[in-house]
């Protein structure tokens, strides 16, 4: 197998204090790995660490091999532009149309042809399930037809590596089993790999291949979701059975 | 038949960085008059990606409009799964007519009204809930008013300040150089007291409000409704009016003539500093020509235009800032309109005023 395309070695992240301490990480070539944990846990703050927004406390991330925070501004562009990335607001810009939104990084980082650009653009809004709203403001779709405007934009460069950060939350379940699907496809396709962060266990039982769960300032459990689901942890287990966190002394006794 | 057939051979990785090359090259083997069919071959492919999926489909199109087609040979696995990926041709919008010049002066027309009925409906929200407050029946929130003075009114002091002792002085200046030519120096202190009281305070305050302040509240309140800010309090059954516009309003309410009032002032002293250097005219004598000067009606007359001016700031701030669209460039086009809105209707009503004194007062 190649080289891993992403590895964090001993990361701490956080903004002036450490919110996740000695993550090591390492995301392999096709693999689909989803970061799970409790709300505030520091899942979309290690995400922005690992996308280059947010340089780590300690330790390093290293994208495609080369360290991301090491490598001169001009490099870690190039690095992050073999990535894509779907953020939790939908980030769309306000200003242009759908085709404008998703067709921005063909336009600003290839020489692709505009004919070209208008079919890739038509064909990936198609697989997204929204054909025909090229010419649509962002402003007039539904939150759920932006997320997936967004995941549009994230893959119209068919990334290696493609970040997500709540790639179906908010949506319809047949919208978000849609969603997994498409993923799925994507990576059969293009060989993608993916790093999702969600709450939604029946989207990571669909798709991911493996689950690292987040829980008390660093990484409490990593496997495949029947490994975590099945664990010893009552902190994962109770997680995984939708215990609520009142009656975690009672399962803790059963 | 076999002659109707030409096969292009493709190697390599078909990927972005090639696929204007690719485009170039299909189009170029479909252009052929007697080629009917073109084969594509790809056993000699490695990665194929959405851009060269898309190029294929793309000639494809082109090609069935003459009645030609494409044909993939040797595909592998991992080819066919990109291709399936290929949606089912959508229909494209039609795209609406361009509207005619007819249509687009209707259109403005419209938005001109529905923005006047906005800004109606503002007003009379402002009257009732003001009312309200008024009497007592409701609470503006807890110390949004001194915080709206402090940051409208306090930090604006020393720029207001600065910018009025210039203007008194260069007007001492420009009096100074054209009437000492008539022996008239001592007027400097009429003329200086005069401007500053009936245009130039309460016109400068207004610039300035407007720059800070009207685009301060126009960009707030546009941001809070990107935000769903704005839905959140309605939702809440809060009403934005209140939480939101009223304590602007009524800051902006005191702090226009109160800047205003502390303009003329400076300004005056600046126009004192220059006579006693220029014209060496003693304090006393500049001073007690300007109280003997100015009468209670010129007074009123630059108090009165300043509460009006704060109220043309507020309100273009409040109404165009709430009507912002959802995206960040229309934020900075409500902005942008409300200082040159404000600016527009600030020197038409300073006219207004300008007219109605001097006919009322017989001095034409």
């Amino acid at each position: 197998m190649t080289a891993p395309l992403l590895e964090c070695h001993d990361v701490t992240v956080g903004y002036d204090t450490p919110i996740l301490e000695h993550v090591d990480l390492v995301v392999e070539p096709g693999e689909i790995v989803a970061l799970l944990g409790g709300s505030g846990c520091g899942k979309s703050t290690l995400l922005r660490t690992l996308t280059g927004l947010l340089p780590p406390l300690a330790g390093e991330v290293l994208l495609f091999g080369e360290s991301l925070y090491a490598v001169p501004p001009d490099a870690r562009d190039r690095l992050l532009r073999r990535t894509g990335c779907a953020f939790q607001q939908d980030a769309l810009f306000g200003s242009l149309t759908v085709c404008d939104n998703v067709a921005l990084p063909l336009r600003e980082l290839t020489d692709v042809p505009g004919a070209v650009v208008r079919e890739m653009v038509a064909m990936r809004l198609a697989q997204v399930g929204l054909p025909g709203t090229e010419k649509r403001m962002p402003a007039n779709l539904s939150g759920g037809q932006r997320k997936r405007v967004a995941l549009a934009r994230a893959t119209i460069l068919d990334p290696l590596l493609v970040f997500c950060d709540e790639p179906s939350a908010g949506l319809d379940p047949i919208v978000a089993a849609g969603i997994d699907e498409l993923l799925l496809q994507l990576r059969a396709a293009f060989g993608g790999t993916l790093v999702i962060v969600t709450h939604e266990l029946a989207s990571v039982r669909t798709i991911a291949d493996r689950v690292v769960m987040f829980a008390n300032g660093g990484i409490r459990a990593t496997g495949t979701i029947d490994e975590l689901m099945h664990s010893d942890d009552s902190e994962v287990f109770n997680f995984f059975h939708r215990v609520p966190e009142s009656e975690h002394a009672i399962a803790r006794h059963t | 038949m076999q002659s109707h057939e030409r096969t292009v051979q493709l190697s390599g990785d078909l990927v972005v960085p090639g696929a204007r090359a690719l485009y170039g090259e299909l189009r170029h083997a479909a252009r052929r008059r007697d080629v009917k069919t073109l084969v594509l071959d790809f056993a000699e492919v490695g990665r194929v990606d959405s851009s060269a999926v898309a190029v294929i489909a793309l000639v494809e199109r082109q090609l069935a409009r003459h009645g030609k087609r494409i044909e993939l040979a040797n595909l592998a696995d991992r080819h066919r799964a990109a291709f399936s990926l290929v949606p089912a041709p959508a229909e494209p919008d039609t795209p609406p007519p361009e509207p005619g010049v007819l249509e687009r002066l209707g259109d403005r027309v419209i938005a001109l009204g529905t923005s006047a009925r906005g800004l109606g409906r503002l007003l009379a929200e402002t009257g009732r809930v003001g009312f309200a407050v008024a009497t007592g029946r409701r609470r503006m929130p807890a110390g949004s008013l001194a915080s709206h003075v402090v940051i409208m009114g306090v930090d604006a002091i020393f720029v207001v300040g600065l910018l009025a002792f210039l203007l008194g002085m260069t007007l001492a200046f420009q009096g100074a150089v054209q009437l000492r030519r008539f022996g008239a120096g001592v007027f400097v202190a009429d003329m200086v007291g005069f401007s500053m009281v009936r245009e130039l305070g309460p016109l400068v305050t207004a610039v300035i409000l407007t720059g800070r302040t009207g685009a301060a509240i126009a960009s707030e309140l546009g941001t809070m409704k990107v935000g769903s800010e704005i839905d959140a309090l309605a939702a809440s059954g809060i009403s934005p009016v209140r939480f939101l516009v009223l304590p602007r309003l009524a800051a902006i309410t005191l702090v226009g003539p109160a800047l205003t009032l502390m303009a003329i002032f400076i300004g005056m002293l600046g126009g004192m500093l220059v006579s006693s250097l220029v014209l060496q005219l003693p304090a006393v004598t500049y001073w007690s020509h300007v109280v003997e000067r100015l009468e209670l009606s010129d007074w009123m007359h630059g108090i009165g235009k300043s509460f009006v001016f704060a109220w043309i700031i507020g309100l273009s701030g409040c109404h165009l800032g709430l009507r912002a669209n959802r995206d960040a460039s229309s934020v900075g086009a409500a902005t942008t309109r409300t200082v040159v809105v404000s600016i527009f209707f600030i020197i038409v009503v300073d006219a207004i005023f300008a007219t109605i004194a001097t006919f009322s007062a017989g001095r034409a």
